[in-house]
């Protein structure tokens, strides 16, 4: 419960977790409702929301934690359509492809990528303050929705 | 005689002359994901060219892509679903999902347990088992990238499912089968009529135990892409006479099912279920059973 709470620290937003319904299964932690909760036995593979997994004692979102900290007020970053696609390709955001930027813009804070119709793509850091910065890139990519493809490779 | 001529004279007596069917690829749109967003008109302004399938509320064929239908951020976000347009229809033919427990007893890769989900609103439970385990991980994947909340995946052999001691309201039953030569252009150079005995008898174990744990109020949607009336009509037969289910009748694209096969006279009921022979779709088999003495 502390790794997703630190985790989503860093979006400088909170999100509300039942901690009753909130089941680890060796190092994955998912979401579930009650109804989920009565019939659910302990050796499941998957169960309700899937929310991320530790490796190595680091925190290790899933897109469905990301969405979840995107209905909150947290650092964001909308995209034009072309940065979108590089984004989901596993390229890091350039200056020219921000349209607006929502919350933090500190350099080494995380932020979510939105595309234009507000859907959350991924999270990224903030390598340079983009209102400061000429051009170039100003967000690493840390994890993005192509990840879904590559997972099947 | 080929293996090619010795299925296509079994089709032609069971009524049907073989063509040759190439697969038309199709998606589902997730309404529950895509509600908010116009998924038909952000895909046409990428170049991709869809055609609505008419016996299907959220289908839509790919009439033309320069590209792959799968590697769209739309995709990607869980807007829509890559399903074959026959594969889209046993989870519609439940009465009602929502707030159900619903079983998916050979759930992977998982295309319809998202469809399933979708239907429910992401409401009730959907206990979703496979019994390959590399392909769980396939599954869990389509349920994140869809957004699904309310399943519970178990590493399980669907013979076994009383073993997660709940009693079903629906169950879905899309059972590992022979397949068809339209998804699969090698299946009359692999596939014996041993292979379609040897699936038929699991598919008798796997309906038996799904008879154990349904409700008596219960549903069962049984399906295969099969084409072997062993599979399919001599199935639901065996389940009628053996397991003390009913077939229910269902409004869906495809033919009446055959009640009469190789000479052997089935239950008239058998009739109802629907048999869809390969030509806008693939090959599929579709049938709703209750158990018999339960109200409608």
């Amino acid at each position: 419960m502390k790794q997703i709470k630190d985790f989503v620290s860093r979006f400088q937003t909170r999100i509300s977790l039942d901690k009753n319904l909130l089941v680890k299964r060796r190092d994955r932690y998912f979401l579930l409702d009650d109804s989920l909760k009565r019939l659910i036995s302990k050796d499941f593979f998957y169960a309700g929301t899937y929310l991320g997994k530790t490796k190595r004692g680091k925190f290790f979102p899933s897109f469905n934690l990301l969405r979840m900290i995107a209905e909150e007020k947290a650092n964001k970053v909308i995209v034009d359509k072309k940065t979108e696609w590089l984004f989901i390709c596993g390229r890091d955001i350039f200056k020219q492809g921000i349209t607006e930027v929502m919350g933090s813009k500190r350099k080494g804070d995380y932020t979510l990528i939105l595309n234009q119709h507000g859907e959350c793509l991924g999270f990224g850091r903030i390598l340079c303050n983009p209102d400061k910065a000429k051009d170039g890139v100003v967000i690493e990519n840390i994890s993005d929705i192509g990840d879904f493809l590559r997972r099947e490779k | 005689m080929s293996a090619k001529k010795f299925f296509e004279t079994r089709y032609e007596k069971l009524g049907w002359e073989y063509e040759d069917v190439k697969p038309r690829q199709a998606i589902r749109i997730n309404f529950i994901n895509a509600k908010k967003a116009n998924v038909v008109k952000r895909l046409q302004s990428l170049g991709i060219e869809l055609q609505k399938i008419p016996f299907l509320k959220n289908g839509y064929w790919i009439r033309k892509s320069e590209f792959s239908v799968g590697a769209t951020s739309e995709y990607l976000l869980g807007l829509y679903s890559i399903q074959e347009a026959a594969a889209q229809i046993p989870a519609t033919l439940f009465t009602e999902l929502e707030d159900k427990v619903v079983l998916d007893a050979c759930a992977a890769p998982g295309g319809k347990t998202v469809q399933l989900a979708d239907l429910m609103r992401n409401t009730g439970v959907i206990i979703a088992l496979d019994i390959k385990k590399r392909r769980l991980t396939a599954l869990s994947n389509h349920l994140e990238r869809c957004r699904v909340r309310n399943a519970i995946v178990y590493h399980m052999d669907a013979r076994q499912a009383s073993r997660v001691k709940v009693k079903f309201d629906r169950i879905l039953l899309d059972v590992s089968c022979s397949g068809n030569f339209v998804t699969d252009k090698d299946w009359f150079k692999k596939r014996t009529n041993k292979d379609v005995e040897r699936n038929a008898r699991l598919q008798r174990e796997i309906l038996t135990e799904a008879a154990k744990v349904l409700k008596d109020d219960g549903e069962i949607v049984y399906a295969t892409c099969s084409l072997e009336p062993e599979e399919n009509e001599l199935n639901i037969d065996w389940a009628i006479k053996s397991l003390k289910l009913k077939v229910e009748k269902i409004n869906c694209y495809g033919e009446k099912a055959l009640t009469s096969v190789f000479g052997k006279k089935l239950d008239s009921s058998v009739e109802h279920c629907g048999r869809i022979w390969p030509g806008q779709t693939q090959g599929f088999f579709v049938c709703k059973l209750k158990k018999r003495g339960c109200a409608q």
